[in-house]
């Protein structure tokens, strides 16, 4: 049975839909976690503006636990997870949990070495000026950081519209999904090159508004 | 103004204990342009880094206008630090702001209004002689210009203290000097107390007004200026002094003055902080029957003033040039070199 790729746009429009906003709540949420995470282990670290070696261990020891979990294990194990924060294991929000629990140790990682590219020479100026370390974070780390910080974000982004694409397999939706179901399963081989051109056209535009957003972080 | 005393800085290295700082007491006047000179790892940094509490010292106490530094809470020293300004060798600016938000940096940390942020950078820009240059960024701006916001930025919240850390060590000797003059000017127009911290002696010749010897940890040498150069005690400062002014007889002049040692009279006319300068030798030609002949020397300027010594001989006879002699060390120090009578 043949699909007419004409009548399908409506399915493809539909999962690109779906997969922009897994990205997009992924994206969102785990910024929201791997930003402060980040940067308390940036601050946290020997030498750091708040050092606290219990604190590091135990915020690396996490993030490091998280970042070893193979995506694929992580996807089928955290379904009990899934039910209990979405109330389902399918659907969009359904296939954002594990995505978030993903990228989040993965962003804070990227957030700490943005912010450790801050020189020390900087922060140290601005402690001489009685600079508090909140202060120091929010007006010396972040925005000197931040054109690098767009652009980790960037590569995240990118690692998170791959993995939807499996996630979306499992939770139902998206662009993956489409392909595999359709493009892979019924040899539906129109299917599949449009969805993979959609998602070669999704990162693109993602890697090209990043590096447009990095180059304006840079002066501010 | 800025008091150490017998301050101590330990590091912890693998176990072995690394003296930084070792028992040192020096006191910097207000109004003064105190010089801290070493080489690489004599603790020089570590020593300014104790005044603002970057640092803080194992041992010994640090006084900021009789206030002891090492007894302040976390907030209290964030206090403290705001009256001491400092710069850095490498600058330390923030590269994703325009220099405008550089200088206001400082004032915008204790919630100063936009408006008289605004006002109290552009006067101070002008003071550096940087006004044009507001709204571009630091990456945009030459080693010295760099410096100069440097300074802007240090000097925007009025502080009483202004710590230089290698302010001079990335910058070619013309720029040097420029910023040197500047720093001259900060502490005259505002009557700034300058803790300057170098590794080459033509920088605290040009502008300290006192200056302390490192080494390994411990000021070996302090005085003024004058003190230190014209009377060295210490082999490093000796060295440190002959990196500017050389007070050797080169070999070969030596060697000339032997060959033809035989009736001839050679001084070393020594200037320190004296006002004659070379007029005296040509005075003393002039007046009794004798001639200067200058066969090497070098002269410079400690604080406007002449400072160094030439190498003279001086042909005539005996009678006269006893006579010469005389009337030279009325004025300078002269020291016999060789004389051998003919
Ligand atoms: N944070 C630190 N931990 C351990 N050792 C340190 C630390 N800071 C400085 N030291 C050591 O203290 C000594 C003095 O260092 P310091 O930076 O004060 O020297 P310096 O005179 O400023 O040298 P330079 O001209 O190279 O800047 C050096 O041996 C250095 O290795
Ligand atoms: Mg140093």
């Amino acid at each position: 049975m043949q699909v007419n790729l004409i009548d399908f746009w409506p399915r493809i429009l539909e999962a690109t839909y779906q997969t922009l906003l897994m990205v997009g709540i992924s994206l969102l949420v785990a910024t929201l976690i791997g930003l402060p995470l980040g940067i308390a282990l940036v601050v946290t670290k020997q030498g750091g503006l708040l050092e606290n070696n219990s604190i590091f261990n135990g915020l690396s020891a996490v993030v490091n636990f998280f970042r070893s979990i193979p995506f694929i294990i992580l996807l089928v194990a955290i379904l009990p997870l899934t039910r209990l924060i979405v109330g389902t294991s399918i659907g969009t929000a359904a296939a954002s949990v594990p995505l978030i629990i993903f990228s989040a140790p993965y962003i804070a990682r990227l957030v700490e070495s943005s912010l450790l590219e801050v020189k020390t020479g900087v922060i140290e100026a601005a402690e001489a000026m009685g600079a508090t370390p909140w202060q120091i974070i929010w007006r010396v780390y972040i925005p000197e950081a931040l054109s690098s910080i767009v652009l980790n974000l960037t590569i995240a982004t990118i690692g998170l519209v791959g993995a939807s694409a499996m996630a979306g397999f499992v939770g139902g939706g998206g662009l993956g999904d489409l392909a595999i179901s359709y493009g892979y399963q019924r040899f539906e081989t129109d299917i599949m090159v449009v969805t993979v051109l959609l998602l070669v056209f999704i990162v693109q535009a993602t890697q090209m508004v990043g590096n447009l957003l990095s180059k304006k972080a840079k002066r501010q | 103004m800025i008091e150490f005393r017998d301050v101590s800085k330990v590091y912890d290295h693998n176990g072995n204990e690394l003296r930084a700082v070792d028992h040192v007491t020096l006191k910097v006047d207000k109004g003064e342009i105190f010089g801290v000179i070493g080489f690489s790892g004599a603790g020089k940094s570590t020593l300014v880094r104790m005044v603002n509490q970057l640092e803080k010292p194992t041992e010994g106490n640090i006084l900021v206008e009789g206030e002891d530094l090492t007894k302040l809470s976390k907030p209290e020293v964030r206090r403290v630090r705001k009256r001491i300004g400092m710069i850095f060798q490498h600058f330390n600016l923030l590269e994703s702001k325009t220099v405008r938000h550089n200088v206001g940096f400082p004032l915008a940390l204790v919630g100063t209004p936009k408006r008289v942020i605004q006002k109290r950078v552009t006067e101070i820009l002008e003071f550096v002689g940087l006004e044009d240059k507001a709204d571009q960024y630091p990456e945009e701006l030459s080693g010295g210009q760099k410096q100069r916001v440097g300074i802007a930025r240090a000097l925007a919240t009025s502080p009483d203290i202004l710590l230089c850390d290698e302010a001079t060590s990335a910058l070619d000797p013309e720029t040097t000097k420029s910023i040197l003059q500047l720093l001259k000017r900060v502490r005259d127009e505002y009557n700034l107390t300058i803790l300057m911290i170098t590794h080459e002696m033509n920088v605290i010749k040009e502008v300290c007004d006192k200056v302390a010897v490192m080494e390994k940890g411990a000021v070996i040498e302090q005085g003024t200026i004058f003190e230190l150069f014209s009377n060295p005690q210490h082999q490093t400062t000796q060295n440190f002094i002959r990196s500017v002014i050389e007070s050797d007889i080169p070999a070969s002049i030596l060697r000339g003055i032997e060959k033809r040692g035989a009736g001839r009279h050679i001084y070393r006319v020594t200037f320190v902080n004296e006002t004659a300068g070379e007029p005296i030798l040509s005075q003393v030609s002039k007046r009794f029957d004798v001639d200067v002949n200058v066969l090497f020397g070098q002269i410079t300027e400690l604080q406007g003033i002449p400072f160094g010594h030439l190498v003279v001989e001086i042909q005539g006879e005996d009678k006269e040039i006893v006579k010469a002699i005389d009337h030279i060390q009325s004025a300078v120090t002269v020291q016999e070199v060789y004389s051998h009578a003919g």
